[in-house]
């Protein structure tokens, strides 16, 4: 940082050795965090993938065979990984968005002056400071068939006729799990989205108001483009963060009934850790992480020409 | 790993020349259900006899135990001793995860002492002994005396009673138009195989590596099918439902019949009184099939101190202590003597058990049978449950996975 500053007539001055630690030093102040980086994230990230080319059944450890694309071919044609890929798309494409459009209702009400405010704002997080099995667990009651209060609450206003098993019947299952995750997650796009809000300056609002603007066409052309950065990059990391995550379905169903609640990472992690068939499991997540890395390219590509 | 060898060397030598006792600490999983965990109780008694050695154990939830052992045994970090099930022995034979106790065995005098053939029926698939039988338990039908009797039924001993028994019990009670009550609380979820194999295995000619495909074998999947989809006679949630939800619903009257064992029998009891009673399971198809719930404890290959470990788990099948851990898992005791003085739970369901034994089965010893349980009977069952493969199907699928 200071080299930039300093005039090029002392660097000349310096002696050869010192300029040599100047130049080393960052690389010796950055190894540290590249060196944990590359031994626990990238270095599993290549055996996953080395692995993924290999016969590999965890009960034989000893039988570690080359088979190439083996395991990929056989993805492609298993019913499973279809239903697994249409699942995650389904998953996807409804949980982000609900969570993202809660999130920005929420974050525009927390934004509004109203008595106890502070109090609101610190409840809101509640729901994204659970832990995900406690989180699992909890609307397993709630959707229970004999006990749970969304029957119960359904049945005495008369919108059902009998109890349903939200997460048993295989038509309501991966809504009833939707319908969990974006409870989970919005809490973080109103927290991201109230952030963005206040850095928006109020004399945009008051010159608008000046000029005749009505609300909605301040928010249409002064609240959206304040923080449409941040809401680009909420839905990206929420896009990876989803699409990795399978912790909530895992304990509130396992991916039952039938495949009816299995996504991509759930299918690898039963393949890799219940099946013990770790080249079968690492070549389903590696076809998903390429997958997922086209879409972020897209995203990436679509939303930051439309930002900057 | 030298290390380790040397250490276990000298601490072997320390115990024969009866010196000063090497400490060393056997780390051991193990899993209950009971709350009223009598681990530290038997800890404390035996470190209390074993000074030198400390037990380390951990209760490890069931639902993941295999998937965390077998994951912990290639990552080198498993534990000295564990409790283990049938099924699961020959895929730990095959990694070499486990310690041969055939010499530990012959010299020790608790052998005589374990109910006869409990031994035999634990053998590895290679003629090697790995497994201490510790507790067993068979499976039995649970029913409720009281609304058979409002309904004049008796004790479905026929697949044909059952079906007739758990169309009749399944009825809304308080008029509603809701059923408050359903004929069987059957277990979709991971563990059900057991209430499914019931209908099926017992069945002429069929057996999960033979016969499973033909008429007969697909005639028992069609049996569970139809009284969940036709008869309605299930709660709607089975195809979900585990051990929690059958055990839950059968205490709080929303069932009229599961299949279970002792184990719960003095929830039962204290949830429902005199309304709850056992009896073998039903016959279907000219044969009786249940199981037999075995348990076992086993030294693991990579043990440190092996005889240490050994003198664990030996300790928990010897007289008096067996009887502690069966008082709290609510199975039955392995040892002879702890059997005859046992009073833990009411004769009826002891007679269940005992009638069924002649019938009690355990699963193949194979190394498909462990994804059996794990995921092909669940995923395939719950498709038939919810109508998305036949049992022809879900059949064949079983039958391919033992005939690989």
């Amino acid at each position: 940082m200071t080299d930039a500053s300093l005039p090029p007539v002392q660097n000349a001055d310096v002696p050869p050795a010192r300029a040599l630690s100047r130049r080393i030093l960052p690389y010796a102040m950055l190894s540290p965090a590249v060196i944990v980086t590359l031994a626990i994230v990238f270095f599993p990230m290549v055996q996953t993938a080395w692995m993924s080319l290999h016969d590999y059944v965890l009960f034989r450890p000893n039988d570690f065979e080359w088979v190439g694309l083996g395991n990929f071919k056989a993805a492609l044609q298993d019913e499973v990984f279809w239903i697994s890929l249409r699942h995650t798309i389904i998953w996807m494409t409804t949980t982000i968005p609900a969570q993202l459009l809660l999130g920005l209702v929420t974050a525009l009400l927390l934004n509004q002056p109203f008595p106890w405010r502070p109090v609101a704002r610190a409840l809101i997080i509640i729901p994204w400071a659970l832990p995900s099995v406690v989180i699992a667990l909890m609307w397993v009651w709630i959707y229970d068939s004999n006990y749970g209060i969304a029957n119960e609450f359904l049945l005495r206003l008369g919108l059902i006729q009998r109890a349903i098993p939200w997460l048993a019947d295989p038509d309501t299952a991966l809504a009833a799990i939707i319908l969990t995750l974006t409870w989970q997650g919005f809490p973080f796009f109103a927290v991201m989205i109230l952030a963005g809000l206040q850095s928006i300056p109020r004399s945009y609002y008051e010159a608008a108001s000046i000029d005749g603007a009505s609300t909605w066409n301040q928010f249409r052309y002064i609240t959206l483009p304040g923080i449409s950065g941040v809401m680009m990059t909420a839905v990206l990391l929420r896009m990876i963060w989803v699409a990795n995550s399978f912790d909530v379905i895992f304990v509130m169903t396992g991916g039952g009934p039938g495949y009816a609640t299995y996504t991509l990472p759930l299918y690898a992690f039963v393949k890799a850790r219940t099946n013990l068939d770790f080249g079968y499991g690492s070549a389903i997540a590696v076809l998903f992480t390429l997958l997922l890395m086209v879409v972020v390219v897209f995203y990436l590509k679509r939303t930051g020409k439309a930002v900057s | 790993m030298k290390l380790a060898k040397t250490l276990g060397f000298a601490s072997a030598l320390a115990l024969v020349a009866g010196l000063a006792q090497a400490d060393s600490t056997v780390r051991f999983w193990y899993h209950f259900d009971n709350a009223d965990n009598p681990m530290d109780a038997l800890i404390a008694a035996f470190e209390e006899a074993n000074p030198g050695i400390k037990i380390e154990a951990d209760n490890v939830p069931w639902n993941s135990y295999y998937d965390q052992l077998y994951t912990a045994i290639i990552g080198g970090n498993a534990p000295d001793a564990a409790m283990v099930k049938a099924f699961a022995q020959p895929r730990l034979v095959e990694m070499g995860a486990l310690a041969p106790i055939d010499d530990e065995l012959a010299s020790w005098d608790g052998r005589d002492q374990l109910l006869d053939n409990l031994l035999e029926l634990a053998k590895g698939p290679d003629g090697k002994q790995y497994y201490l039988p510790v507790q067993y338990v068979v499976l039995y039908l649970y029913y409720r005396p009281d609304m058979f009797e409002e309904l004049g039924l008796a004790v479905p001993t026929t697949c044909e009673e059952f079906r007739d028994a758990a169309k009749a019990l399944t009825r809304d009670t308080d008029g509603d138009g809701q059923i408050d009550v359903y004929g069987f609380g059957f277990r979709g979820a991971k563990g059900g195989h057991d209430h499914w194999a019931s209908f099926t295995l017992g069945r002429e000619g069929v057996s999960l590596t033979d016969g499973l495909t033909s008429e007969a074998g697909v005639a028992g999947t069609q049996f569970v099918a139809d009284l969940f989809q036709t008869d309605e006679a299930f709660p709607p949630s089975a195809p979900n439902d585990g051990f929690q939800e059958i055990i839950g619903g059968f205490k709080a009257g929303k069932t009229a019949m599961t299949i279970h064992h002792i184990g719960s029998a003095n929830g039962m009891v204290e949830a429902l009184g005199d309304k709850v009673s056992a009896a073998p399971v039903p016959e279907c198809g000219g044969g009786r099939w249940t199981a037999f719930g075995d348990e076992s404890t086993a030294v693991l290959a990579n043990a440190e101190d092996k005889e240490a470990a050994w003198k664990w788990i030996s300790f928990l099948s010897s007289a008096g202590n067996n009887s502690m851990f069966n008082a709290a898992t609510g199975q039955l005791p392995v040892v002879k003597a702890d059997s005859q003085s046992w009073s833990l739970h009411p004769q009826r369901f002891v007679q269940a058990t005992v009638d069924s034994l002649p019938f009690a089965q355990m699963l193949p010893n194979s190394s498909a049978t462990a994804d059996f349980v794990n995921t092909v009977w669940p995923t395939s069952m719950q498709r038939v449950l919810i109508g998305d493969i036949t049992p022809a199907e879900m059949n064949a699928e079983i039958a391919e996975l033992f005939g690989k």
